[in-house]
């Protein structure tokens, strides 16, 4: 079973036995996890799995059909001004197209009690005050998603939250978003980010939840699920049910991919080529895999279908 | 809630969307004040209710609140801004009581300047005819007063229904279907019910004596409930629903 960071009191983010019902489709399925302050957690699963329809109930946009959603432990919409402790973006677009970025910061600075100038920082501070007075009509996608981040970095937040940032991104945006997470995160303060592209993140965060189906499969700490991943050796042999049992005899985890092929997992092929060696089988090619954790988070996800 | 006022007023007055409202009521009042005031025959523009027909002519202006009021939240939902918006501030009946205090103060600024501009147009249509004024002061205070009043309610009743319905053209066609079909229709079978409407309540308001219609006062406080109900509406509306 995952291993659960239990802080409640502390915790910045909590789920607690959280489900979503949309008439027969249930989009998140009794997820509880805790967030401990100052980490960066990559929130995984496939397009659907309920990421955002669980961003959304910690934030107070959808109620909970059963548990709770808590952010610095009281329900989103019981915190008093909770624009200045937690940021968020759920949708790269949410702007008014006829209306320019600093206009768009200025209602929301505005509606908190924050001056002006606050939009301005957060507009230097996502590299935007050239296109400040422009219409938002005007924007490229990587534009509107750094505006999108002015706007929840606003009220100089502790928290931030936000739903598949990197999509759309050009190369060099993503690394611009990574780049101002870790600065972000190296403050001290906590980010929950989701995608559904592991690689998107796993340069960035520390832990990982996993969800599928709305259902929690995992949450651990990066490196955990790197160890899983690092030591897959792929070999191709004439005998694979030899060599299967000889290895299993060493407890190396074995998947068959094919007839003729056996993939070893948590080990090297140094390693594999001696157990062959020593149980005589031949081997036709040991190949290290350097895939990769998109192939466990695959994995993960997909075990769980019906 | 001051705080959340300005940000609704910036709201407003940050896209092209009001002007463009501003300019299309500025159009129209010019062009039905100048059609009335111009082609009407002398005799029948010398009575109080034949001339209040003309300096009335203002009251277009509510049409163009309404709408500024439904901007107000359907562009919201319309763009997505509603998901900022809800996260900056999740009290929702709270921000929409802003709202609706926004749309009032947007609505007397459009009914200050519809009004001007149509008795403004009819008077000086009067005058260069030289046709007697028939109003008492009283009566055009009411005309003009009667008829700010609704054009700033309306900005209210528009955020409202807005707020209930979301989708932006559903509300509007459904407000317009109301204005101009289906509350017509209403008075002309069953003015014992139609009279209590939001627009008979207003004509009454703006002192018009058509029959049927409610006595000035009695059609203010019913155009002010309407405006009242369905803001409570719109924040229980809101309140329950999911923002996805």
């Amino acid at each position: 079973m995952p291993e659960t960071t239990r802080a409640p009191q502390a915790a910045a983010v909590v789920a607690e036995s959280l489900s979503k019902r949309f008439g027969r489709l249930l989009a998140v399925d009794d997820l509880s996890f805790a967030l401990a302050p100052g980490t960066i957690t990559g929130f995984l699963g496939p397009n659907g799995a309920g990421k955002t329809t669980t961003l959304r109930m910690l934030l107070g946009l959808a109620a909970p059909s059963e548990g709770r959603a808590l952010v610095f432990g009281s329900p989103y919409a019981e915190l008093e001004r909770p624009a200045l402790r937690i940021g968020a973006v759920l949708e790269a677009t949410d702007f008014h197209p006829g209306r320019s970025g600093r206009d768009h910061l200025r209602t929301l600075s505005r509606s908190v009690g924050l001056s002006d100038t606050r939009a301005d920082q957060a507009l230097r501070r996502v590299e935007l005050e050239q296109a400040a007075k422009r219409r938002v009509k005007g924007y490229s996608l990587g534009m509107r998603q750094r505006l999108g981040l002015a706007a929840a970095l606003l009220g100089d937040p502790e928290l931030l939250i936000l739903d598949e940032p990197a999509n759309g991104l050009d190369p060099e945006g993503v690394r611009w978003l990574r780049d101002f997470l870790r600065d972000f995160a190296a403050q001290g303060r906590t980010v929950l980010v989701s995608s559904h592209v592991l690689a998107e993140v796993a340069q960035t965060v520390d832990q990982v939840l996993i969800i599928n189906r709305g259902r929690l499969v995992t949450e651990s700490p990066l490196a955990q699920l790197t160890a899983r991943v690092s030591g897959s050796v792929r070999i191709r042999t004439p005998e694979p049910d030899r060599l299967q049992k000889a290895l299993e005899q060493e407890q190396i985890e074995i998947s068959a991919t094919n007839e003729h092929a056996l993939l070893a997992h948590g080990t090297s092929s140094e390693r594999v080529g001696q157990i062959a060696f020593a149980a005589g089988v031949p081997l036709y090619e040991l190949v290290a895999e350097s895939s990769s954790l998109e192939d466990v988070f695959l994995q993960l996800t997909a075990k769980e279908q019906p | 809630m001051i705080d959340q006022i300005r940000a609704e007023l910036l709201k407003i007055r940050s896209t092209r969307t009001t002007l463009g409202l501003v300019a299309g009521m500025v159009a129209l009042i010019v062009f039905f004040a100048l059609l009335t005031g111009l082609l009407t025959k002398a005799p029948h523009l010398v009575t109080p209710e034949d001339q209040r027909g003309l300096l009335n002519v203002g009251s277009i202006a509510g049409l163009f609140s309404a709408l500024a009021g439904v901007m107000l939240i359907t562009s919201e939902y319309r763009h997505g801004t509603i998901r900022p918006t809800f996260l900056f501030d999740p009290r929702r009946s709270h921000l929409l009581a802003a709202k609706a205090a926004a749309g009032l103060l947007a609505g007397i600024a459009f009914g200050l300047a519809g009004e001007a501009l149509g008795f403004g147009l009819g008077y000086l249509t009067l005058t260069a005819r030289g046709i007697p004024f028939a109003l008492t002061t009283g009566q055009a205070a009411l005309t003009v007063g009667g008829g700010l009043a609704a054009v700033a309610l309306w900005a209210a009743i528009g955020a409202a229904v807005g707020a209930i319905v979301r989708n932006q053209v559903g509300t509007i066609i459904g407000l317009l279907a109301w204005g101009l079909i289906i509350d017509n229709l209403l008075f002309a079978f069953v003015p014992s019910v139609g009279r209590f409407s939001p627009n008979r309540a207003e004509n009454a308001l703006e002192g018009l004596t058509a029959k049927h219609l409610l006595p000035a006062a009695a059609g203010g406080a019913v155009l002010v409930a309407w405006a009242a109900a369905l803001t409570i509406a719109g924040i229980l509306a809101t309140a329950r629903r999911d923002v996805t």
